[in-house]
């Protein structure tokens, strides 16, 4: 059984479809990349999967619990099994970079301080930040700020990791900094479901690549399916606009 | 100017001093907590809950302060509620400074950003720890010159309260001026010891924001 399903997930902002009818099964360990131009609905289809939008019909499903949003236990379950990176970080401005990694667990999963410490300090050393630990996010590059982002959904032990355009808010030469530590999540097994507009990444770290475009899935395939054959003319204008 | 005269009175108009700070202070705490609850309602998208603070921000707002005091001491007593001028003047400048102060807390509250919310939800955050560890210690960073001015605009609206019977430092340069004629020594005085006690609050809020902007 697939580790999520998606079935007929539809969205209505004004009486205009935002998604479409979207289906997609996620495997354990997938590595998903979402691509497709501005306005397509990739960020509000991610969005919906762990109910920061509701969606309007089709059904979500996450380890075999059914997604209910009025459900608020249902919610608060689904969302546990789901760590989120935002585009514009998120961080809490006013904690320092371990009291950002460390304050869910504590407060939300009441775990020991120092056990939670312990592996807040193993997260950040794994993206590469120990030496910020006692940073205020503010002090940080948006590179940097997002490695912690990433640590800080990394400590609530998901199981699936969405990331939404985490690097289009990133100065050019910070980007690479972020899709490393992704890659090595990756690599670590992670299952993960990524919009992006990072190409490179698409085609050498997802094993997956949805094209999107007006709230629909165009076309998935393998990154080598899709970059390399496209099926549809859609897709190729796409890519060769953004390649 | 006889500054022997001056001097003579200064321990007298301190210890009333103590008594507008004692106002100021407790009327600071409960005219905040009260600040808090109507921001809140404020913000409520109930019609019912946001209208009772509408109209209570249009009440408090839209008449004086000397007023409303007028109306707790003077007014109240025909109704058969009887207040000490202290109680009457913690409750008039309690409510007062609530209205003003919950519209700063309310600007403040929603100047913290939609992804913070966001972010606090999907980490599995409940609507009240959201609250308390996200959104308002960032709101109190963010508010805190315009209450800054908020407390300092209430120390010397206590002197309103002379009005009433009350005896603090305006009521007891009033008293000690008509008594004896030197208005010039007792009001300078009284200015000194407002600006004295101004400059302290200042102090205490510079100081408290240099120690929240760390971020």
């Amino acid at each position: 059984m697939a580790m999520m399903e998606i079935n007929k997930l539809g969205k209505v902002f004004n009486s205009h479809k935002v998604l479409d009818d979207i289906d997609l099964n996620v495997e354990k360990g997938d590595v998903i990349a979402i691509i497709g131009p501005s306005g397509a609905g990739k960020s509000t289809f991610l969005r919906c999967l762990i109910d920061l939008e509701r969606r309007d019909s089709g059904s979500v499903n996450i380890d075999g619990i059914e997604l209910n949003p009025d459900d608020k236990k249902c919610v608060e379950k689904v969302q546990a099994k789901m760590g989120m990176v935002f585009q514009s970080f998120n961080l809490f401005p006013h904690m320092t970079v371990l009291k950002n990694v460390m304050i869910a667990p504590v407060r939300v999963k009441k775990a020991e301080k120092k056990e939670v410490e312990k592996k807040a300090r193993e997260l950040l050393k794994k993206v590469g930040l120990s030496d910020r630990v006692d940073y205020y996010p503010s002090q940080l590059s948006g590179g940097q700020q997002q490695r912690v982002a990433i640590a800080r959904a990394l400590a609530m032990n998901p199981e699936l990791m969405l990331f939404d355009e985490p690097t289009s808010a990133l100065d050019p030469e910070l980007v690479g900094e972020v899709l490393k530590v992704m890659k090595d999540l990756a690599d670590d097994g992670m299952t993960m479901v990524v919009v992006t507009h990072e190409m490179g990444f698409a085609r050498e770290v997802a094993n997956k690549v949805i094209f999107m475009e007006k709230g629909k899935i165009i076309e998935s395939g393998t990154p080598k399916e899709i970059f390399f054959a496209p099926k549809t003319e859609r897709t190729r204008e796409f890519l060769k606009k953004v390649i | 100017m006889n500054l022997g005269f001056t001097l003579s009175k200064i321990p007298i108009m301190f210890q009333a001093s103590l008594m507008t700070i004692e106002l100021t202070v407790v009327s600071l705490i409960a005219g905040t907590i009260l600040a808090i609850i109507i921001a809140f309602m404020r913000i409520s998208k109930r019609k019912i809950v946001n209208g009772i603070a509408k109209f209570y921000l249009w009440i408090f707002r839209g008449t004086p302060l000397i007023l409303q005091l007028f109306v707790l001491y003077y007014a109240l007593p025909s109704w058969g509620i009887t207040l000490t001028p202290f109680v009457a003047a913690v409750i008039g400048l309690s409510l007062n400074s609530a209205a003003y102060t919950a519209e700063i807390v309310r600007g403040g509250i929603i100047s913290i950003s939609k992804g913070q919310y966001e972010a606090a939800n999907v980490l599995g955050m409940s609507d009240v720890q959201t609250m308390f560890l996200i959104v308002l210690p960032q709101t109190l960073r963010n508010i805190l010159p315009a209450m800054g001015n908020q407390f300092i605009g209430m120390l010397k609206d206590t002197s309103l309260v002379s009005t009433i019977a009350m005896v603090e430092l305006m009521r007891e340069a009033q008293l000690i001026g008509s008594a004896t004629f030197k208005y010039t020594e007792v009001y300078i005085t009284a200015a000194l010891i407002y600006l004295l006690m101004t400059s302290i609050f200042s102090f205490i809020f510079n100081k408290l924001e240099t120690k929240l902007s760390v971020y």
